[in-house]
């Protein structure tokens, strides 16, 4: 698992290592069992306070992503989320909604979107099965 | 004690030299567990401010709480709690590294012994070398050394990558600070003065900008980057009546603008597209870029 933080995007810097690891774990790059980095090591190769890579466990642990196992660290759990469906929903609607703002400015039309999002989902379902044959 | 009580609490300080106020009704309150930076130009008034928190200088007016103690009254325990590297430090030339790292020892309760045989490990400091014959970042990974073996609660460093060779200094204030905090995940604060605010991007977590000993700015660091952003538009043709209120014009040339907006990119995102650019990107500033933004002269963001 690789980090690439950008402190330009202006997004949260524990929130961009909370989306690469799901996006890690939905790619396949992450597998259910395998272990995160920990917390100093990964903070000192980032550059970034140790609390920010604390932050960003918490909240992958609060959204079901990881468990801690004492003494022993973070690992990706089997993909059984804690929330019920329609609370997922709304979960996800709000990024797409920030993704259907972003295509507004960038002149991206509706029928365009949903192939893109097709596209997408196609590559993660691709990856996904390299890796699992990997 | 309250877990809640800061690590710091500076309550409109004020600390006259002759005619001048070098610090003029500062407040500031730095959480506990936190990695906080103070940020300021040469003179702003931050190495009187630590001064006060030492007991090195008696506040004018206000006042300051380490812990929630006065450090005039419960000096002691105050000092036996933090650790603080000043910018310029000296050792006593003719002892070695291990005579100074045993004399700062003596007056600490706790002593780590094995903190400092892997930063000595990582420092390739050699032992028996006299600290008269180190260079200035080896003085300072010392002093670094010395004062996070001691396990103070409270780390407070002043300007202490200045002088150093860039490349150097990054890493082992990482190393340094990482050390020192994952001791005791969540309870080690950090207290950092510092005008080269790049070195510290990814460590601050909370900052405040001092100029003319006075509060400018406090902000946490994610919500620092949140709110500034630099907007760069390019139209087909230059816009003729172009709408922007609450936004600092950077640059303008031609079909080109670039932007400066304070939380309200939003709104100026909305009427730069209803021009329909060309191009529209928005990125946030670094802190350093705020520091300077926040400093500079000019119409207010």
């Amino acid at each position: 698992m690789r980090f690439q933080l950008n402190f330009k995007s202006g997004k949260p810097v524990y929130l961009q290592m909370v989306d690469q690891v799901k996006a890690a774990v939905a790619a396949g790059a992450l597998r259910d069992g395998e272990p995160l980095p920990s917390i100093r090591p990964l903070a000192e190769e980032l550059r970034v306070n140790r609390n920010t890579v604390a932050k960003a466990y918490t909240e992958l642990e609060a959204q079901g992503v990881i468990e801690t196992l004492a003494g022993k660290g973070c690992f990706v759990r089997a993909a059984a989320s804690p929330l019920r469906k329609d609370a997922r929903v709304r979960l996800l609607a709000e990024s797409v909604d920030e993704a259907v703002v972003q295509a507004h400015h960038l002149q991206i039309d509706k029928s365009e979107f949903v192939r893109l999002a097709e596209d997408r989902f196609d590559r993660f379902a691709d990856q996904r099965d390299r890796a699992a044959r990997g | 004690m309250n877990a809640d009580t800061p690590a710091i609490a500076i309550d409109r300080l004020r600390r006259r030299f002759g005619a001048n106020d070098a610090v003029n009704g500062l407040t500031l309150n730095v959480p506990r567990g936190s990695c906080y930076g103070f940020f300021g130009r040469n003179g702003a008034g931050k190495t009187t401010t630590i001064k006060c928190l030492l007991d090195l200088l008696r506040p004018t007016a206000g006042t300051v709480r380490v812990f929630g103690m006065d450090p005039a009254r419960d000096e002691v325990e105050v000092k036996s709690r933090l650790a603080y590297v000043p910018d310029n430090v000296a050792f006593y030339p003719w002892m070695t590294v291990r005579d100074t790292l045993d004399y700062f020892a003596s007056f600490r309760r706790k002593w780590n012994a094995e903190t400092e045989r892997a930063l000595l490990d990582r420092f390739q400091l050699d032992l028996w070398r006299k600290t008269g014959h180190l260079s200035k970042g080896q003085r300072t990974q010392l002093a670094l050394t010395a004062a996070i073996c001691g396990e103070p609660e409270l780390l407070v460093l002043d300007e202490p990558t200045s002088g150093l060779d860039p490349i150097v200094r990054r890493e082992f204030i990482q190393t340094v600070i990482g050390a020192f905090q994952d001791a005791d995940p969540g309870q080690r604060t950090v207290f950092v003065s510092t005008h080269l605010i790049a070195e510290f991007e990814g460590l601050i977590d909370r900052f405040t900008i001092i100029e003319k000993g006075r509060e400018l700015l406090t902000l946490e660091a994610d919500s620092a980057r949140e709110r500034y952003k630099k907007v760069h538009a390019r139209f087909a043709s230059e816009p003729a009546d172009l709408d922007v209120a609450g936004a600092r014009v950077m640059r303008r040339r031609g079909r080109e603008i670039e932007l400066l907006v304070n939380g309200n990119a939003a709104d100026v995102l909305a009427r730069l597209s209803a021009q329909s650019p060309e191009t529209l990107t928005t990125e946030a500033l670094t802190l350093e870029e705020i520091f300077v933004t926040t400093l500079q002269p000019g119409p207010a963001v």
